[in-house]
């Protein structure tokens, strides 16, 4: 019977109107921020690493529309370069975390016993130590260097792929459906294909966007405790570092990396905004 | 002003925006008295009793005027029944087992609905609570969570915490759904048992019989319009509406016996098959022969293993002991299988089409010749394009035929494959299914709690017994 109400259109366009709201409203704040950092640093077309010292801690103006920082560089120029960075450093470091993190757990759970263990083990460990230091023990190994802030987040961020693959995959191997195709002959790329994937991309897209905005926030904090990138690069965590101290004479300066990184982390939590509870 | 009626709706209709699901249902009951809901699936009759409870769902609206035990109200206005909820009025829905609270011991969970519905003291309720369930003989599952219950025990604890606030009037939801002739026989007794204490009943089901034990009024709703109404055992004894003529002609009790086939070469045997879960053995050294064209039918109560018996020969679960041997030139996929729940045997995001023509293309069937199957079966093409979730049980069941047809079967193991669907329907999986397999003299290995189903179809009957012994032959 329920399902069958479910059917009627306009029960499914009471329970997700509101949500859809939320969705677009996230897409378009990712999308702005996106474009931001994609076409910003060519069309602002100053050299963010341009010192002039006669122009330091200038006021928001028409030549540098977020002024300028106590070495005079432009802040804007600065920030869009930054949230380049970020943006893509975090979807890179997230996206390879999912691959590997989905295989495993799906096969974890395709083998069972020994095979299940020994994974469940090592995400156990992983897990067993706070994601940030993580990514803290990498940074150290080699100050200021990409890969290692890569390395560091992907490894602390793949643990939870893996545990959510494991979880909602389990029912989708154990069901009928997948019985019946491997009754009718089919194999596993088959029943990846049609069972896993269609099952698991839902989860994992809310997954991808949870974990993209944890790995924006984890550069950031890197770089605000000074152990991740390294100026002169323009980084969110760095230029709140470095505009802190300025946040009296000067407090559009900080304004403008927190905003950026507020509008990041809101952009993606609307994306994936959930049915409140009735 | 009070009115001889304990249940009265006038009137009663359920609209979603301009859309009727329900219209105009007027019945009067006194105490002591029945009313069976008859009808498809779909057809509104859980509607019914949403709008008579007043807990539709936000976007439908229920009109008509309903009276309960001398107060009336609009259908619309949700809240005016609300206190009665337990205390008049109260409803069994459908899966019992669902209904009770997971977390929580039965004998609690009973206690308090004695204790805050009714409003008996702590200790009173307790007492009383206890004492119901030496009555119905749950008394030694009074520390038990729901999910330790058999399915007709969770049924009788869920109904005794819905009579429990003293309600008189009781709407129960397919109350014998998917239980055997002993645990329906149980559920109507329960019923009767209200119908006797001063109560009323408004039951909705699939199953005549239920209708017929406990006689009294009887409606049958077609697409949300009544089509007949009156005495139960006059509209079942000379049905006047063809619908009402074609549900009592799709009983099972009423099917034509099926022609045995002339058994052909062996597909399938076992020799001391054996299997137990935690320590219970469920069958010991069974030995059995399956040959083509055979009907093999496995009946016994919940719990005894016919879905395991079933899975142990198809090779998707391993024996304990013994073997099972496949005739020789049998391929991998020449044993199929036809599930009790056909939406959960799709890929539920997956068009129907897709997970067709996946099958036709790995079995080398061209697509023409699935497309004229799924014709011979009764469907139209173009319901393909929709996924598993939105197309009727009936029709799904179907599907789920022409997909294992596809594969050239030799041995089709279906595991109660219509008890979930309405007699209509049931009638016309059931009789396409064994069109099917004789015209390619396949064999089907058949679970099925149904007497009359077993009797209509069988060519051999195998009984599962409690204890685990051997199963004896008819």
């Amino acid at each position: 019977m329920n399902a069958n109400l479910m059917g009627i259109p306009a029960l499914a366009r009471h329970a997700s109107r509101r949500v859809a709201v939320r969705r677009r409203a996230g897409f378009a704040i990712l999308a702005l921020v996106a474009v931001f950092a994609l076409a910003g640093p060519f069309a602002i077309g100053i050299d963010p690493a341009r010192q002039t010292l006669a122009d330091t801690l200038m006021p928001p103006g028409a030549a540098h529309w977020l002024g300028t920082d106590l070495f005079g560089r432009s802040v804007l120029a600065r920030l869009a370069h930054a949230a380049r960075l970020s943006l893509g450093l975090a979807c890179v470091a997230a996206l390879s975390a999912a691959v590997p993190g989905v295989l495993l757990g799906v096969l974890a759970n395709w083998r069972g016993g020994r095979v299940e263990r020994a994974l469940v083990m090592l995400a156990d460990a992983v897990l067993s130590v706070p994601g940030l230091l993580l990514v803290l023990l990498f940074a150290a190994l080699a100050p200021g260097r990409y890969w290692a802030l890569y390395i560091g987040l992907s490894l602390s961020l793949w643990v939870e792929y893996f545990r959510v693959a494991r979880v909602a995959s389990r029912p989708v191997l154990a069901g009928d459906a997948v019985q019946a195709s491997r009754l009718l002959g089919f194999g596993a790329a088959y029943i990846l294909r049609r069972h896993l994937v269609p099952a698991l991309a839902p989860v994992l897209g809310t997954l991808l966007a949870f974990s993209t905005a944890q790995a924006v926030l984890a550069l950031a904090a890197l770089g605000f405790i000074g152990v991740g990138l390294q100026s002169p690069t323009p980084e969110l965590g760095l230029m709140m570092i470095e505009f802190l101290p300025h946040y009296e004479e000067a407090p559009w300066l900080i304004a403008a990396p927190v905003s950026l990184l507020m509008l990041l982390v809101l952009g993606m939590m609307l994306l994936v905004a959930e049915e409140d509870a009735p | 002003m009070t009115s001889p009626f304990l249940l009265a709706v006038e009137h009663l209709g359920v609209h979603v925006g301009a859309r009727p699901l329900l219209r105009d249902v007027s019945f009067r009951l006194r105490a002591g008295e029945a009313l069976t809901l008859l009808g498809e699936s779909g057809a509104g009759k859980s509607l019914l009793a949403q709008a008579v409870m007043g807990n539709l769902p936000a976007p439908l609206r229920a009109e008509g005027r309903i009276a309960l035990a001398g107060t009336e109200s609009r259908a619309a206005d949700t809240r005016a029944r609300r206190p009665h909820w337990g205390r008049t009025l109260a409803l069994l829905p459908q899966e019992p087992a669902l209904a009770l609270d997971p977390l929580m011991r039965i004998a609690p969970q009973l206690s308090e609905t004695h204790e805050f519905v009714r409003g008996a003291a702590f200790e009173a309720a307790q007492a009383a609570a206890l004492c119901d369930l030496e009555t119905t003989g749950l008394a030694s599952s009074a520390r038990r969570y729901p999910w330790q219950l058999s399915g007709g025990m969770a049924q009788r604890a869920a109904a005794m915490v819905a009579r429990a606030g003293g309600a008189r009037v009781l709407l129960a939801d397919e109350p014998t759904k998917g239980l055997d002739r002993h645990w329906r026989d149980h559920a109507v007794a329960m019923l009767q048992d209200v119908q006797g204490s001063g109560g009323c009943v408004v039951v909705i089901t699939h199953d005549l019989r239920v209708a017929q034990a406990l006689g009294g009024q009887l409606i049958v709703l077609r697409a949300g319009e009544v089509v007949e109404q009156g005495d139960t055992h006059a509209v079942l004894a000379n049905p006047q509406h063809a619908f009402t003529r074609r549900l009592v002609a799709t009983d099972p009790a009423h099917w034509p016996r099926r022609q045995a086939a002339a058994p052909g070469a062996p597909v399938l045997s076992a020799r001391g098959l054996s299997k137990g879960f935690g320590g219970k053995p469920l069958f010991e050294d069974l030995d059995l022969q399956i040959c083509a064209g055979d009907r093999f039918v496995v009946q016994g109560p919940s719990g005894t293993g016919k879905s395991t018996l079933g899975n142990v020969l198809l090779g998707l679960l391993p024996a304990d002991r013994g073997v099972v041997h496949r005739a020789e030139g049998l391929g991998s996929t020449a044993c199929q299988k036809l599930y009790q729940d056909p939406v959960a045997s799709f890929a539920p995001r997956v068009s129907l089409a897709r997970s067709l023509k996946d099958v036709a293309v790995r079995h080398r069937c061209p697509w023409p010749q699935v497309l004229q199957q799924l014709q011979k079966l009764g469907l139209a093409p173009d319901m393909l394009q929709r996924r598993p979730s939105q197309v009727s049980g009936g029709e799904l069941q179907r599907i789920a035929l022409a997909r294992i047809l596809a594969a050239k079967p030799a041995l089709v193991f279906a595991d109660e494959p219509t008890s979930r669907l309405d007699p209509v329907s049931q009638q016309e999986a059931m009789s396409v299914l064994l069109d099917a397999l004789d015209e390619r003299g396949a064999a089907l290995i058949l679970v099925t709690h149904d007497e009359d189903i077993a009797q209509a179809v069988g060519t051999s009957r195998w009984r599962l017994t409690q204890d685990g012994g051997r199963p004896d032959v008819p």
